[in-house]
């Protein structure tokens, strides 16, 4: 019984180690590293967001946890527009995973693509303005 | 259902009420009937109470209270079915003024009359002022036949009463109007047809991506008992007139779509025949074939059609479902015809005839032009595919025409040779083969490109023009389904020298920031002809250089290990005082370089004995150095040698890459050499 606590105990230790260790490498991304691409795919993000701000703010496009958006209440969106939002959200999100795996390649890292996923889905979450709508923590969705 | 149920409960009682009273004089008289319950396997009524109260003058009161109503899950208290103007003649019973209450539910006036001579029932229910139901049931000793008519049924009524769930589209609004005809004998149905018209029909699930708004459709049904026993003949037609539905991730409007069903049901078989879908702006799909209703498996399904919209087919219906892909972006015009066949739910064969087509990535990546294709597949079997194409262009590399005859089995595709004109030159594609597999479509080639001009490449290409020719060896290429990788090397003559580039691989190459990677090797490369392409001051000699860790995004450099030398080998080796103030450009604001002003600046050429550049891109910075690894602050770009000798150091060991190559581009003359 004592051994198998010990076992649990170091277990435990391991996994708390290994993820400091998964943080600190994270904190180590440089995110705001540039390069063509990530340049080129943040121009493209750019001049999509205004046609977004629109959909964020009705609450038919919400954030997601994991760095991406999503439509979260097509109601929300005439039915001939539905669509063209869908395509949007869509490019949307295709520019976000290759935005992550970029910085993540120009880190020098391309493993760290998750991690950097979910920094980003944080930290899109904080910048959202009032009014627009995010994932918790529970799956559930939430107002600014 | 449950209304059926209700009416028939409802009908069963008046009819008992009126056996009773065949016997009753036409005195006043009061009657009562209580019934504890009924069961059967579909519902349950308890204590059913019928009243009746008659007057001489013939006209009474029925009251029919029903204390609970039980259809599958669904319970109903307190039904009440009362009659104030009750009609009881010794072949008629008029309703006129009856009502239908159930509590939470519905609360309808109805009528009813049925009339013993003609054997006619009808019972008529007003929902609204504006809306009434018409069920009619007559009868003869050998066969009956019902109708039910409906004029402006509202449908989110009738729909409060099916089973709902989460996920289904709820249905809001909707009108219908019309008729449905039922025949038959004393052993079943025999006809039945319906003539009925659906208009503003809204629905939405609960998240929006199944919705419609203001549907118009009219449908016509028949069916009818054929002369095998167990067969039903029967044959639908539906139009859609009207509206606009999005079903994730499809969005369609009502201009006049028309689906027509045909054919034949049994126990066990649904078959179709002479089948068609009419899609306005598309074209004509028919289609027949087979499913066991045990099972729902379809045993066989052929499909035919003929000049279909390729244009409207793709963007409305096709797209959608690939907007994750890289032809989320694509356009494609033309017409085809297309024939399939099923068989035990495996597809047999595909005939694909594409005339006048063309493909266009929006985003300007490629564009095929003028296609014509015979495309044959067949299950278990080889084929030959015939397509052509007048022109098109891959990543602004202008193709020509090209006939390719692709051999195809099952879903391996194999095209021995293909003669592609680029640019001027000529691309020989040799022993290509795709397959389908698990991991998407992966193909592998081998080749050679036959000389194309550096002038019209770098043109097409919108790059600095070079001159020369560009030709080559292309071993294996091949696709795994995300990159592309060359096994071997790619042999590239260029500046009459030779370009050697191995580890070529390119990551997702249709993906939206492609990248590509390599290490080059250049031997031999004639300055003289390399600096006039850059129009970079003339130098004679030959340069080697070694491009490690190459890695360009979108095209751009964004890594790489350059090392530029001079070759070995004896040949002349001279530079001009313009090439000169352009190297010198190279080490930025701090080059300096040494020569002898007061003796020198009278020579336009000078000797050289060795060039050197070196240039490590990383995060766009370029860490300069120059013939040999200077740990001190300065670098030589040129060793002098000869008579005049010019040597040209260099101090700046790190510059913005882009800052570099717009002074290469604008061969500024911003650093004047240092003559000494």
């Amino acid at each position: 019984m004592i051994k198998r606590t010990i076992y649990c105990s170091l277990l435990l230790l391991f996994l708390m180690f290994a993820s400091i260790l998964l943080i600190s490498r994270v904190q180590a991304a440089n995110l705001e590293i540039n390069t063509p691409a990530i340049t080129s795919i943040k121009q493209s993000m750019q001049s999509r967001h205004a046609q977004l701000v629109e959909h964020y703010d009705s609450g038919a496009v919400g954030l997601t946890m994991d760095g991406m958006i999503t439509m979260r209440d097509a109601n929300a969106v005439p039915l001939a527009k539905r669509q063209s939002v869908n395509s949007l959200v869509s490019a949307e999100n295709q520019d976000r995973n290759a935005l992550y795996r970029e910085i993540a390649r120009a880190n020098n890292h391309p493993e760290w693509e998750s991690q950097i996923r979910s920094t980003f889905g944080q930290r899109w979450i904080n910048m959202a303005r009032p009014g627009w709508w995010y994932q918790t923590n529970h799956n559930s969705w939430a107002q600014k | 259902m449950c209304n059926r149920l209700i009416i028939i409960i409802f009908a069963a009682l008046v009819l008992t009420l009126y056996v009773l009273m065949l016997s009753a004089s036409a005195a006043d008289f009061r009657f009562a009937l209580v019934l504890d319950d009924i069961k059967n396997p579909v519902f349950e009524a308890q204590q059913i109470q019928v009243q009746l109260t008659h007057g001489s003058s013939g006209a009474g009161r029925l009251d029919i209270n029903i204390a609970e109503i039980k259809v599958q899950h669904d319970v109903w208290k307190n039904v009440n079915v009362s009659c104030r103007t009750f009609h009881l003649e010794q072949k008629n019973i008029n309703c006129t003024s009856g009502y239908l209450n159930i509590p939470g539910l519905l609360s309808y006036p109805v009528s009813l009359h049925l009339d013993s001579d003609s054997s006619l029932l009808k019972i008529k229910v007003y929902p609204t002022k504006s809306e009434d139901w018409q069920f009619t049931l007559q009868w003869s000793h050998t066969s009956w036949q019902g109708v039910v008519a409906i004029n402006n049924g509202q449908l989110s009524q009738i729909v409060a009463w099916w089973p709902s769930y989460e996920q289904m589209p709820k249905l809001s609004s909707g009108k219908i109007n019309g008729v449905a005809r039922l025949q038959g004998d004393w052993s079943g149905l025999k006809i039945a047809s319906i003539d009925m018209s659906v208009d503003a029909l809204t629905f939405a699930d609960q998240s929006g991506l199944h919705a419609g708004e203001d549907i118009s459709f009219a449908l016509k049904s028949n069916i009818a008992r054929s002369m095998q026993p167990n067969q039903w003949d029967w044959q639908s037609d539906l139009y859609w007139q009207d509206g606009e539905v999005f079903w994730q991730p499809v969005y369609m409007t009502g201009d006049g779509h028309h689906l027509s069903l045909q054919g034949v049901w049994d126990d066990t078989n649904v078959r179709l025949l002479d089948s068609s879908l009419i899609l306005a702006g598309i074209g004509t799909f028919n289609f027949s074939g087979l499913m066991s209703r045990t099972g729902n498996q379809i045993s066989a399904f052929k499909l035919v059609a003929d000049k279909v919209e390729s244009s409207t087919l793709f963007s409305q219906i096709l797209k959608p479902f690939l907007r994750d892909t890289s032809f989320a972006e694509m356009e494609v015009t033309g017409h085809f015809d297309l024939s399939l066949r099923l068989q035990e739910g495996e597809l047999q064969s595909i005939s694909l005839d594409w005339d006048d087509g063309s493909i266009i990535d929006s985003r300007d990546r490629f564009a095929f032009h003028r296609i014509h294709a015979h495309i044959p597949w067949r299950a278990g079997s080889t084929t030959i595919a015939d397509i052509s194409m007048l022109k098109g262009h891959v990543l602004n590399i202008p193709l020509g025409a090209v006939r390719v005859p692709l051999e195809i089995n099952n879903f391996n595709l194999f095209l021995p040779q293909l003669v592609l004109p680029v640019l001027d030159g000529v691309l020989k594609l040799e022993d290509f083969s795709a397959a389908y597999t698990e991991n998407g479509w992966q193909w592998k080639f081998n080749g050679e490109l036959l000389p194309v001009s550096m002038e019209t490449l770098t043109t097409a290409l919108q790059i600095q023009q070079m001159h020369g020719t560009l030709s080559g060896y292309i071993p294996e290429v091949s696709y795994d389904g995300n990159n592309v990788s060359v096994n071997g090397v790619l042999q590239i003559n260029v500046f009459d020298g030779s370009v050697v580039v191995h580890k070529l691989m390119l990551i997702e190459p249709m993906g939206l920031t492609p990248h590509l990677k390599a290490d080059i090797a250049m031997r031999d490369l004639d300055l003289e002809l390399l600096t006039r392409t850059f129009s970079f001051g003339k130098m004679e000699g030959r340069v080697d250089v070694d491009l490690r860790n190459l890695e360009l995004a979108n095209w751009r450099p964004i890594h790489f290990d350059a090392r530029l030398f001079s070759s070995p080998g004896d040949y002349p080796r001279r530079i001009s005082q313009a090439a000169i103030r352009n190297i010198s450009a190279l080490g930025g604001e701090g080059a300096v370089v040494a020569i002898q002003r007061s003796f020198l600046r009278f020579f336009e050429e000078f000797r050289y004995s060795e060039i050197g550049w070196r240039c490590a891109l990383r995060l766009n910075i370029c860490f300069m150095g120059g013939i040999e690894p200077e740990l001190q602050s300065s670098y030589m770009l040129v060793k002098g040698g000869g008579i005049p000798a010019i040597t040209v150091m260099g101090y700046n060991q790190e510059v913005g890459w882009q800052e570099l190559v717009n002074r290469l581009q604008r061969i500024t003359q911003e650093n004047e050499p240092i003559i000494q």
